[in-house]
């Protein structure tokens, strides 16, 4: 019996407890119906986030193939003006060859008419005709002129054929940048996967076609500053001078050079 | 001996433009090859090659791994090789001395830089 009032008491405990509990849902149920308001609100907006990314990632593709064009079209391009450049070198080899030789027959018609002019001092009018005929040569002067230009000529086209190295060199930066967009789709797939375990269609169709065996410096860049070329002479001569003295260069010596 | 040049570099305008250079520097004797495998069978066919120039980032083997086997094949260790490449960090050209490059041509080049180093290779073999 003495076991009653105490089951009371805790009973009346419990009761409180729960009453407590109560008021506590009371206070806290709209603040749980509110947070399931908000989750209906954000699960489409989610929803239109998976999507968009979805969207996005399966346009990389796309991307990527329109950079792989340009770097084939302008490796055409370029091997349109290498052969337009070389059928030029040639030709312009073709006119100083005819010119070296027309200036050659200029030297022997000029001997021979000097030799005409002598035999036909006797007749006035043949020479006074001749005389003329001297002076109003100026073939010469031309065939100079032209002469004098072909290896300008010739030099700026072949400076054409060094500037087009610049396609070398974008084609690289071209090839990084499909490197990094390939990243991104693989971080963006796999993001969404994450999110929607459902395997994505167009992610599975639209995967990026890399071209085969595409080997690409990331810090390519076209200058004409002779900086790195200069830095790359004193690191090899360095390393010439240490190998002549049995002596190889460290790290830290190299480092010097350049600090 | 005549000197013949292997160029290898897996851009088709720079080979043109390689090979060019040299026609005009007067060395119309070359091969060019796509990637340093291809280099490899070239000079395995053809002892009359002497001089190799080759270029860095290429696809199958680069050129860096090209320089490390002629340097460990008994025949062609000491083909001189001539490294023109994009590559103008200086850790990269430690590591492509270190492989035994004869001399490093940052691109782009110019003329006067690739007679330059040809001679200075030419000169100290």
């Amino acid at each position: 019996m003495g076991k009653a009032p105490n089951n009371m008491s805790g009973l009346f405990e419990k009761l409180h407890d729960l009453k407590s509990l109560f008021k506590y849902g009371e206070k806290i149920v709209p603040i749980i119906q509110s947070l399931v308001d908000f989750m209906q609100d954000t699960v489409p907006l989610l929803e239109n986030i998976n999507h968009s990314i979805a969207d996005s990632t399966a346009k990389i593709p796309a991307a990527s193939n329109q950079i792989n064009n340009v770097t084939s079209a302008t490796e055409l391009a370029t091997t349109e003006i290498l052969d337009l450049v070389d059928a030029l070198s040639m030709n312009f080899d073709k006119v100083e060859t005819k010119v070296n030789l027309a200036k050659q027959k200029d030297i022997e018609k000029a001997a021979l008419l000097e030799e005409l002019q002598k035999e036909i001092k006797k007749n006035s009018k043949a020479s006074e005709l001749l005389s003329k005929y001297m002076e109003m040569k100026d073939s010469e002067a031309a065939l100079n002129f032209v002469g004098d230009l072909l290896p300008k000529f010739k030099d700026d086209t072949y400076h054409i054929t060094l500037s087009l190295q610049v396609q070398d060199i974008t084609a690289q930066q071209l090839a990084a940048v499909n490197h990094l967009i390939d990243s991104v789709q693989e971080r963006l797939s796999s993001l969404i996967q994450d999110i929607d375990s459902t395997e994505i269609k167009e992610l599975t169709v639209g995967k990026i076609q890399a071209p085969d065996g595409v080997a690409f410096d990331p810090n390519a860049k076209y200058s004409k500053s002779k900086d790195l070329q200069n830095m790359a002479d004193v690191i090899v001569n360095n390393a010439n001078t240490s190998n002549n003295n049995n002596n190889k260069a460290s790290q830290d010596e190299i480092d010097k050079l350049f600090s | 001996m005549a000197l013949k040049f292997l160029v290898v570099d897996d851009s088709v305008t720079m080979r043109r433009i390689v090979s060019n250079s040299l026609k005009n520097l007067g060395y119309d004797n070359l091969v060019e090859a796509v990637d340093g495998k291809d280099a490899l069978a070239k000079l395995a066919a053809d002892e009359n090659i002497n001089f190799v120039i080759t270029d860095w980032n290429m696809p199958i083997l680069s050129g860096l791994e090209l320089t490390k086997a002629i340097r460990g094949d008994e025949k062609l260790g000491a083909v001189p090789i001539l490294m023109v490449t994009t590559r103008g960090v200086k850790e990269d050209i430690l590591e492509a001395l270190q492989a035994k490059v004869n001399n490093y041509i940052v691109k782009p080049f110019t003329p006067q830089i690739l007679k330059e180093k040809i001679d200075q290779i030419l000169a100290n073999n």
